[in-house]
């Protein structure tokens, strides 16, 4: 279990327990916090892009190849960051307590 | 293998299997060139499943698995050839023909993964002697070697636009046996004698010469033979592409040609007879062709993967071994079993 603490595309802070070893992305979609993650994990959409706090960027792991060009894909039309992620490729687990996190937007 | 016992070989018939082989790799024939127009597309059985066969407005042919990566419509029953590519009736996603996705028409972002492989399961193709050809890998590898040039089929100066096809409830490797079964030439067909032959295997390629060259056939993998036959120094050519429907059916499809000998000459009606001899009957012949004798055995024998020879046999066993290079991606017990 870890708190992750949210900002919305409103600009609203929450903070939301996310269960371990499920991805990040489900318990933004679950909370209502506009990320839809259509694909289910598939680095497919982009639907569920996020921009982490920059001293989360590191404690994160890394981006996988797959992941990295969908960020690059959703860059034509939004606006991608060097801390931004796909929310769906982080696993929560203990180490991520205290993640603080803007939901980005999306195509 | 030591001696055989009886008891042995009572247990092994009731455990005998018509058909265990896997579905072999290699270059397939799928239909006539002449029958798939640009922008038709059509389902076919083979290699024990369905295809969605089409014909892209510029001529390219494609084989694509039936079901679309996006969420399972079947390509083949309202899907459509759009310009290049094979559309599908659901939610209009496009696909070329080597199974790229081209174009999802509402996707503001089209998936990476669109951009760096193929999603949908198509095979290589090509087309040859006015046949249409996939290879078949059942781990979709690329074809490691490529189709012959056939001078009967591709060359001028020759004729004959005679073809056949033949359902047989059997596999090709059991088909295919019966070139290096020399024997059963004289039983099952009523050839006058046990025919001397020579064979050799090389790679996919396997050459067979009987009877000090009144047959010579060459087999490109699983999926074609070439044989000549020759008499009075005149030559027939039978093109045989068989094609494996599922595990247990098969079809036979031939083609026959030989040199354009003009009307009502000694050499035409030799060329002509030959081919008679090849599928059935022929005047003079004691021996009958493949579709009056084969076929009765093929339908309802069993696969012996440890069988009783004795001297006189052809190369069986080697030609067994041979084959088994085209079951790429069988396991241990498969193997042991074919």
């Amino acid at each position: 279990m870890a708190e992750v603490r949210v900002t919305g595309r409103d600009g609203s802070e929450r903070r939301l327990e996310a269960s371990n070893g499920i991805a990040l992305m489900d318990t933004l979609r679950d909370a209502g916090t506009g990320v839809e993650g259509t694909c289910g994990g598939a680095c497919a959409c982009g639907t569920c892009h996020v921009y982490v706090a920059q001293n989360w960027v590191d404690k994160l792991p890394p981006k996988s190849e797959d992941e990295q060009m969908m960020l690059e894909a959703i860059g034509e039309l939004v606006e991608v960051r060097s801390t931004s992620r796909l929310s769906c490729q982080i696993q929560i687990s203990d180490t991520l307590a205290g993640l603080a996190l803007e939901i980005g937007p999306v195509p | 293998m030591g001696a055989i016992t009886l008891q042995r070989l009572l247990l092994d018939s009731k455990g005998l299997e018509r058909c265990p082989f896997p579905i072999p790799t290699g270059w397939f024939f799928v239909d006539y060139s002449d029958t798939l127009k640009p922008g038709e597309l059509r389902n076919v059985h083979l290699f024990d499943q369905e295809w969605v066969l089409f014909r892209t407005e510029g001529g390219q042919v494609g084989l694509s698995d039936p079901y679309c990566p996006h969420l399972g419509a079947h390509l083949g029953h309202g899907g459509k050839v759009v310009g290049e590519n094979l559309r599908c009736p659901f939610h209009h996603w496009e696909y070329d023909t080597a199974g790229f996705c081209k174009q999802i028409p509402y996707a503001k972002v089209m998936p990476p993964v669109t951009k760096k492989q193929a999603i949908l399961r198509t095979l290589p193709m090509t087309e040859k002697y006015g046949l249409i050809w996939a290879w078949f890998d059942p781990q979709c590898e690329a074809p490691s070697w490529q189709l012959p040039h056939i001078p009967e089929m591709e060359d001028a100066g020759y004729a004959c636009t005679r073809r056949g096809t033949w359902p047989v409830n059997t596999a090709i490797q059991e088909i295919a046996e019966n070139g290096v079964d020399f024997a059963h030439l004289k039983f099952l067909h009523g050839a006058p004698g046990i025919p001397p032959a020579v064979v050799n295997f090389e790679k996919h390629i396997i050459d067979i010469n009987m009877a000090s060259g009144y047959i010579v056939g060459r087999g490109y993998g699983p999926g074609l033979n070439v044989f000549q036959f020759t008499q009075e120094g005149i030559s027939s050519t039978m093109i045989s592409y068989t094609q494996p429907i599922t595990a247990e059916r098969s079809q036979m499809n031939m083609s026959f040609r030989y040199k354009d000998y003009p009307e009502g000459s000694k050499e035409l009606h030799i060329s002509k007879k030959l081919v008679d001899h090849m599928i059935g009957a022929a005047e003079g012949e004691e021996s009958a062709g493949f579709e009056s004798v084969d076929f009765v055995v093929w339908n309802h024998k069993k696969y012996r993967p440890n069988p009783l020879l004795c001297d006189g046999d052809g190369p069986i066993l080697q030609y067994r071994k041979w084959f088994k290079q085209f079951y790429t991606a069988a396991d241990t017990d498969t193997l042991a079993k074919v």
